[in-house]
């Protein structure tokens, strides 16, 4: 469900060479299952040229020839292996560059004076001189002819053509365990034969005959390896099946007589860690996609984990000699982490309106796993803004959030607004009734025909009259004021900066860290001084005079 | 919270809106008040409203307000039923002439026979030397005379101006229009009268038997206008005792006998129309009760030379009704509120009938204590009346004591209230009486 396996049968050895002993090159501790070794040197460098030969043959299938040139030229710099110099050729040979073609398959007949194809070889680099040598005949004729071509003065080279990705030849790693076991290599010519060791088999053609170790250059097609006889050991064989433009590993272990299988596993996560055989993750990682090794043959249980994705785990079964490649297709996780910061010195962090912890400015940042999915964040912080807002948590991957969290406007003037104009209403409000009862009173004193013109409660009444208008004047004066001081904000709102999503922390990478020493502690005793008492002479000099400054420090 | 914040705006406008608290209503509703106050010219240095007199000359109406007795002056207000009085005059009695002592009973003339002529708006204002000593007249237009007093006064008058030892000398008068004036000389115990159209005085005899060697003697007076004469009355509360004459028209008098019986019977008395004979009847007060007494029946008494002095044997069948101090929710504080201190009757309402007046400067207004009040009864019945209505000042003050002085003068069609609250020097006019119907008084009382 979380990985989508596809299992490619890169070269199968005959079954019929069981009875041979083939050995296997990793020793006595692989056993009952495959060792836990991380990957060794020789085959980092079988997967840096697995790589190169890979991806330059990519480039060759989707028309690049250009690029696919390149990457073996680059290729056989890193690795000179003639294999990447005949691809090479083949390229230059598909763009029509004769003569960078030429240059390389002649590079590849120097390098590789035994190689099985040469013969064939040697007739593309005739053919192409001769393809070359027309063009220049015909170049008079285009001079005459054609005014167009008549600059270039060599007409165009014509070059054989049919070349496809199985022009692309593989380089072939034989190794015997232990060294200098003879081998020989027989093509198949016949699709329908078959080889009997000691026979004369002629559905088959003998292209090598060498010594292991043996990096070879192949064409694609059927062949059949024999280890001979040597020292002590029985001979052993095996078929093997070359593809294009790949790199194909072989190893006999002569003791046991059998060819050991050959697994690579490669995952859509790079650096995904592998377990063969160790389900409980006991013993160290077999290897990181891509990776592939040479096992012995059965049954394997294949774990595959990376952070961030569902981890997967699934079963192989591997005959012996046979090459495998298992491509894991790992899904990510169904939650994901959010990382967050701020700038403010304490905020508290609600998702989802529930709180999900407290970041302080100087620690670490706060990491809150989330399902995946969209988020209602929530920031708060004493004196600062709240952030509202949604987030996208990523499926196995982690979110960089920085909450820039921006100060509150101060409303201490709105305040003081809003107190004063408030005072000034209930004032107000206090003289205008105080007004009304008086002029209430006034009143029916008039009516009563009590009221004189000199009665002191109509001075006091238009006192408070005028003084209840003037403070409603200016309580509404305030009162707006301090609305709009409340209102107003001239600040942004906190806002969030959301950084590129991480990959989980993948605690097998993290390297050791070598504790400091703690430092010795001073004694109580003794006052630390930065400087300690001193006394400085300096002299001085300028166009008006000189001298001697004493100072110091105690 | 911020939406809460927005609304402050809107509560305040709404407030404002609310509010309605536009002084000017202030200026509104005291413009043209039912209550003026006269305004204290600078020329009476204290004791404005001490005594007060009206005088009425169909078309005018003028009120003398006096200051403190013998040493103060007086001012004069034309009233008008309305917006404002007009300050007519201050120069009366006010020492800036010739000398004159303010009395503290003035008196006021509709008509008053002068010299030559009879002027018109006279009030009699103390003693002095205006043209020579005697009784001093002031009259509109500047007109001033003197009248001649017993030769007993007319003595003691020239040696109060030579050693400038002030005297007073209490003076009534009737509101017809041609009408009697009353004086008395309390130093002296003498009183007198000037008949009618009549610049020659003519004394009052007691019987020799009453005894009215007391200081208070003609602290009151009251010139009661009756068909056929002149009731004259004065007053000696400090022996709680009221001596009443009667006058046909011409110099002749005769003593009608004594009220007496009641403590400070006396205190105070004024004349008017309390019934609706057409006489004026008789007010007069003692420590707790004004009682009112039928003028017309007590000119009809006969002439006595009995020296006893009794209340209910003179006033029988002759009270018309007497009144006790009445409390409200805004003036109370009865006892010792000197209830009848001053007393005067007028015809509020207009309905032909008179009311009675009463003042009570110690009354507490408002929680003002000693603010004074008028108590205004409805005396048309012959049982003891309630209290129709309390009058006082919206701008009452403790220690005010509204209601030392009472006349009522005349407007087109009614009586208003004039009262003295001498105590911070006020005098106020109350142009409107819930007992007259609200707007028939004018502008004032709408």
């Amino acid at each position: 469900m979380f990985a989508l396996v596809k299992l490619v049968f890169l070269s199968r050895l005959s079954r019929r060479s069981a009875p041979l002993l083939l050995l296997l090159g990793l020793g006595a501790a692989l056993a009952p299952a495959v060792s836990a070794q991380p990957k060794d040197a020789p085959s980092k460098r079988l997967e840096a040229i697995r790589a190169e030969m890979d991806k330059g043959q990519g480039l060759f299938v989707a028309g690049n020839y250009a690029g696919a040139a390149e990457v073996f030229e680059a290729g056989y710099a890193a690795y000179p292996y003639s294999a990447f110099l005949f691809n090479a050729g083949v390229c230059y040979q598909k763009q029509n560059d004769v003569d960078r073609a030429l240059a390389k398959f002649r590079e590849y007949v120097k390098v590789d004076p035994r190689a099985p194809d040469l013969d064939k070889v040697n007739q593309r680099i005739a053919a192409l001189e001769a393809a070359k040598a027309a063009a220049v005949t015909a170049a008079p004729l285009g001079e005459a002819g054609s005014g167009a071509d008549a600059g270039a003065g060599v007409a165009p080279v014509v070059l054989p053509s049919g070349d496809d990705q199985s022009s692309m030849k593989s380089l072939v790693v034989i190794e015997t365990e232990p060294d200098g076991a003879p081998l020989r290599i027989y093509q198949r010519v016949d699709a329908n034969a078959q080889f009997t060791l000691g026979a004369m088999n002629p559905g088959f053609k003998e292209v090598v005959a060498t010594n292991a170790p043996a990096n070879l250059t192949l064409d694609v097609g059927q062949y059949h390896v024999v280890v001979e006889k040597f020292r002590d050991f029985n001979a052993s064989e095996a078929d093997m099946t070359i593809s294009p433009g790949h790199v194909h590993q072989l190893k006999a272990n002569l003791s046991q007589g059998k060819f050991m299988a050959f697994l690579r596993v490669s995952s859509n996560v790079m650096g995904a860690h592998i377990w063969i055989d160790d389900k409980k993750k006991e013993r160290s990682r077999w290897g990181d996609t891509p990776h592939g090794e040479l096992v012995p043959g059965g049954t394997h249980d294949v774990l595959v984990e990376a952070p961030g994705f569902e981890p997967f785990l699934s079963n192989v079964d591997l005959e012996h000699g046979q090459q495998k490649e298992l491509e894991v297709r790992l899904e990510r996780l169904n939650y994901g982490v959010l990382r967050l910061d701020a700038s403010a010195p304490v905020v508290a962090v609600r998702v989802d309106d529930q709180p999900k912890g407290v970041w302080r400015t100087g620690t670490e940042p706060l990491d809150v796993r989330l399902d995946a999915g969209e988020h209602r964040l929530t920031v708060e912080s004493d004196g600062r803004k709240t952030f509202k807002g949604k987030v996208v948590v990523p499926r196995g991957q982690i979110l960089p959030l920085h909450v820039k969290m921006i100060p509150k406007y101060p409303r201490g003037a709105a305040w003081t607004q809003a107190v004063i104009g408030a005072a000034f209403l209930g004032a107000s409000i206090y003289a205008g009734v105080e007004s009304n009862r008086l002029y209430d009173e006034l009143k029916s004193d008039r009516e009563n025909g009590r009221l004189d013109a000199s009665d002191e409660r109509a001075t006091r009444g238009k006192w408070l009259a005028g003084g209840a208008d003037v403070g409603f004047v200016v309580a509404g004066a305030l009162g707006a004021l301090s609305t709009y001081n409340f209102v107003k904000d001239p600040l942004p709102e906190s806002s969030v900066t959301q950084g590129k999503l991480l990959e989980f922390d993948d605690p097998l990478k993290v390297r050791p860290v070598a504790r400091l020493a703690p430092p010795k502690a001073l004694p109580q005793n003794v006052v630390t001084d930065a400087h300690g008492p001193r006394l400085e002479l300096t002299p001085s000099a300028s166009t008006t005079g000189g001298g001697l400054r004493l100072g110091g420090t105690f | 919270m911020r939406a809460i914040l927005l609304q402050h705006p809107l509560v305040a406008c709404v407030a404002l809106g609310l509010s309605a608290c536009s002084w000017y209503r202030f200026d509104q509703v005291t413009r043209n008040s039912p209550v003026e106050l006269l305004e204290k010219p600078d020329s009476i240095n204290n004791g404005f409203g001490v005594s007060l007199a009206t005088a009425y000359n169909p078309g005018r109406t003028q009120v003398l307000v006096g200051g403190t007795v013998a040493t103060s002056g007086t001012a004069l207000f034309e009233l008008s039923n309305g917006p404002g009085t007009t300050f007519w005059n201050s120069g009366y009695c006010s020492g800036d002439g010739p000398p004159c002592f303010l009395s503290s009973l003035t008196a006021g003339f509709a008509n008053a026979q002068g010299p030559d002529r009879v002027q018109p708006l006279c009030f009699a204002v103390g003693s002095g030397a205006v043209t020579k000593q005697g009784l001093v007249m002031h009259c509109m237009d500047g007109v001033e005379y003197t009248l001649d007093m017993p030769q007993a006064a007319q003595d003691l008058l020239a040696t109060a101006i030579a050693q400038n030892q002030p005297r007073d000398f209490p003076m009534a008068t009737d509101r017809r229009d041609d009408p009697v004036l009353m004086a008395a000389l309390p130093e002296k115990h003498l009183a007198w009268f000037y008949p009618e159209k009549s610049t020659v005085f003519s004394e009052l005899t007691l019987p020799a038997a009453l005894q009215v060697d007391d200081p208070s003697f003609g602290h009151s007076l009251a010139v009661l206008a009756v068909d056929g004469g002149r009731v004259l009355a004065l007053g000696m509360p400090g022996k709680s005792q009221v001596f009443l004459w009667k006058a046909d028209g011409g110099a002749n008098s005769r003593y009608l006998g004594c009220l007496g019986g009641t403590t400070g019977l006396g205190r105070a008395l004024a004349a008017g129309k309390v019934n609706s004979d057409g006489s004026d009847d008789l007010l007069v007060s003692d420590e707790n009760r004004v009682y009112a007494l039928d003028g017309a029946a007590l000119f009809e008494l006969e002439e006595t030379t009995v020296s006893e002095c009794s209340f209910p044997s003179m006033t029988a069948g002759k009270l018309l009704g007497s009144f006790a101090c009445g409390s409200t929710s805004e003036v109370s504080g009865c006892e010792g509120s000197e209830f009848g201190a001053a007393l005067a009757v007028g015809d509020l309402d207009g309905d032909g009938d008179g009311e009675v007046i009463v003042g009570a400067p110690k009354m507490t207004v408002r929680d003002q204590e000693n603010a004074g009040a008028l108590l205004v009864y409805e005396a048309d019945v012959t049982a003891d009346s309630s209290l129709a209505e309390a009058r006082f000042m919206s701008s009452a003050e403790s220690g005010d004591e509204l209601g030392r002085s009472i006349v009522t003068p005349h407007l087109s069609n009614h009586d208003i209230i004039a009262a003295g609250a001498p105590g911070h020097g006020k005098a106020a006019l109350f142009y409107c009486s819930p007992l007259f119907h609200f707007g028939a008084a004018g502008s004032r009382c709408e």
